[in-house]
């Protein structure tokens, strides 16, 4: 432990710590473009000069580490003056074309311009103009105009991603990042270059022109692309649309960084891919009346004590809650006892990083919790090809499908739709409209897709997650736990015929 | 109070009386000086109204004819009515970036107050001076890009001064009207 002053106020932290960080963390805000608390460090953008006790001249703070004794001023008006200075170097050549930029609403120039700016130009020379959009693949857009140099994205990809993709090319005002000869950039981690960028230089071709910042609202979140459990924020319009996921700080899990596949993954929340509402046989149908039909089908089979003839799939895709709700509604109340579902066992013990840093090869986001609950309610899990047999020789007559959102599962299941006995009753509680149009004949029930779900997931570490609030997108959609409830409901009060004459009155 | 003071009060015939000296004197001078009635023949003819008024709105061109307007939104976020709404894109013209694929302005929400306006940074919106606008159908007053940058009332005269100095749209709009 040292003690240092910040300002006059004596702060105790631990030795060696950053000063940047530390200040931020006790409210001094230092600000600074090149520093980043996950990277090297550079030295490059002396935004972060302080004044140190015992030294004539401004030290840049991200440089500088926590030591005993150590006393600094952030708010003198000699640094205020090194700070302004120093913004409108980085503003000399910057073509300020905030209307036309993704990053405005949360670009570094725009905040610190608000604090620190000299508000009149004394540049009489014109501006260096520099390639505009240039295309570096599939993922990003690069504007060598609006770059201040600071070399984050050059440092992460030497360091973090192990791409080596951008470098600075040429000297002095002509200096430029870019990638050689404007070669696409390579590898699944291309995009945290667009969120560490403080400036609008690199942008996410996802993003481009989609929405502007200062509408989205975010919502914290963890990513369902695979085991690690990211953590993430989710950046959604009014909760009707998902625009974006961005990393959330987490360091114990994904630090900074997320992965450009699991940064795709909100698509499949978005309105084109979902079902809006429950269907039997493509006629739209309340949620009551939709359980009252599956409750009937279910319990015909379950008073002739068929419970052979009911499957049920499930995936590791669905929060603690949910399956707890799933399995103690129909393994302990009906005893069904034919689960179908991935090898989670398998697929467990195989895990591992897919490509070297946070990209896991299981792609289920509670693969831990479900092998937990399977146990706890001595399931016996059968997979995909038996399901298929069975489904195919008609020895299960009603077969419930528990299908997540992501359109891999459309095509895993394709062969199953194709193979289906013409007696099986399928009821899909699915999100994605591709999955339920496979089943066309069946009874549709929309569920939550990861970032509307509230529950908890257990990562591939068996690190507890909670998913506090999830995103309210659709009305007609509710969780496995509504569905499960409203099923029981169904099953123990079903309509009497009054009742049914009074719904038949009513459309 | 007497008995003919009261009576007075309760005929209200003064007023009654009164009244009707306003209406007939009216009536004489309109029926005598036709020229100052307050009434005006509407359709053909038209009240002048002050250089402020604000209409429906008017969509600028650069001096190339494309849409002056980037779509960075800002009319739409200012808009207290939230009535416009816009979609933006890449453009197919190589030198330009972006651009609004779609440009909405529901004339039933707008409340005319002109933030929008105030709020472009390259004099893309303005509002016009056009204020008859009639339809049969609530969804016509949406009105897109193709109204609001090309009817005809505005004769070609919406160029953003932002793209072009004063002196060269005079120019353009004489020339245009020497040539028409």
């Amino acid at each position: 432990m040292a003690k240092i002053k910040i300002n006059g106020k004596e702060i105790e932290v631990e030795a060696g710590r950053n000063l940047v960080d530390v200040a931020k963390e006790n409210g001094f805000d230092i600000p600074h473009y090149c520093y980043h608390p996950g990277l090297s460090i550079a030295g490059q953008c002396r935004m972060c000069v302080v004044e140190q006790e015992g030294n004539p001249k401004l030290q840049v703070a991200c440089n500088m580490r926590c030591a005993e004794g150590l006393s600094v001023i952030t708010n003198s008006a000699k640094v205020e003056e090194a700070v302004q200075a120093n913004l409108e170097f980085h503003l000399i050549n910057h073509p300020i074309d905030c209307p036309i930029c993704d990053q405005a609403g949360e670009c570094g120039l725009q905040d610190y311009y608000m604090k620190h700016g000299k508000y009149d130009s004394q540049m009489r020379e014109h501006k260096v103009l520099k390639e505009k959009a240039v295309d570096l693949g599939e993922k990003i857009v690069l504007d060598k105009e609006r770059c201040i140099l600071c070399s984050r994205c050059v440092r992460f990809t030497n360091e973090v991603s192990k791409t080596g993709d951008l470098a600075i090319f040429n000297r002095g005002d002509r200096s430029v990042i870019g990638t050689i000869n404007d070669r696409p950039m390579t590898g699944n981690y291309q995009v945290n270059t667009v969120d560490i960028c403080p400036v609008g230089a690199l942008t996410s071709k996802d993003f481009r022109f989609e929405q502007r910042v200062w509408f989205l609202d975010s919502l914290e979140s963890v990513c369902s692309g695979c085991s690690k459990g990211c953590n993430v924020y989710v950046h959604h319009k009014n909760e009707k649309h998902i625009y974006r996921l961005k990393p959330r700080f987490n360091p114990s899990i994904n630090e900074w960084w997320m992965c450009d596949e699991g940064r795709l993954t909100y698509k499949d929340s978005n309105y084109d891919r979902r079902v809006t509402a429950s269907q039997l046989r493509n006629l739209e149908m309340p949620a009551e009346e939709a359980l009252q039909v599956w409750a009937a089908d279910l319990k015909t089979l379950l008073a002739m004590e068929q419970a052979d003839g009911i499957g049920v799939w499930i995936t590791p895709h669905e929060t603690n809650e949910g399956l707890e709700a799933i399995f103690s509604l129909l393994k302990k109340e009906f005893q069904i006892q034919k689960f179908f579902g991935p090898d989670a066992e398998r697929i467990q013990k195989e895990d591992a990083p897919a490509d070297g840093f946070l990209l896991r090869t299981d792609p289920y986001p509670n693969t831990h919790g479900f092998l937990k609950k399977v146990k706890e309610f001595g399931i016996q899990l059968r997979g995909l090809k038996d399901l298929e047999d069975q489904a195919q020789k008609g020895s299960i007559t009603h077969l419930i499908l528990i299908v997540p959102e992501s359109e891999k599962n459309a095509d895993e299941l394709q062969n199953l739709s194709l193979r289906l006995h013409p007696d099986l009753f399928v009821v899909v509680i699915s999100p994605s409209l591709s999955v339920c149009q496979l089943f066309s004949q069946g009874l549709w029930l929309p569920s939550l897709t990861h970032y509307e779900k509230v529950g908890s997931v257990f990562n591939h570490a068996g690190l507890k997650q909670n998913l506090n609030r999830g995103l309210n997108m659709f009305k007609e959609a509710h969780s496995l736990e509504f569905w499960m409830e409203g099923l029981h409901r169904a099953y123990r009060n079903p309509l009497d015929s009054k009742q049914v004459s009074k719904m038949e009155m009513r459309k | 109070m007497n008995f003919w003071a009261k009576w007075q009060r309760r005929s209200y015939l003064i007023s009654l009386f009164s009244g009707l000296a306003t209406t007939g004197k009216h009536f004489l001078k309109n029926l005598v000086g036709l020229g100052d009635r307050q009434t005006i023949q509407y359709p053909e003819e038209r009240r002048n109204y002050s250089k402020r008024f604000m209409g429906v709105h008017v969509l600028t061109k650069k001096t190339s004819g494309d849409i002056a307007c980037t779509a960075c939104m800002l009319c739409a976020t200012n808009c207290p009515a939230e009535c416009i709404h816009i979609v933006a894109a890449e453009s197919p013209h190589p030198e330009i970036e972006k651009y609004p694929a779609v440009y909405e302005i529901d004339l039933m929400r707008c409340v005319f107050c002109g933030y929008c306006e105030e709020a472009c940074p390259v004099d893309a919106v303005r509002m016009g001076r056009d204020y008859e606008y009639a339809e049969l159908s609530e969804r016509n007053f949406v009105v897109g890009i193709d109204y609001l940058m090309n009817r005809p009332q505005l004769e070609g005269r919406n160029f953003s001064l932002f793209h072009e100095p004063q002196k060269l749209i005079n120019q353009k709009v004489l020339n245009q009207k020497k040539a028409s």
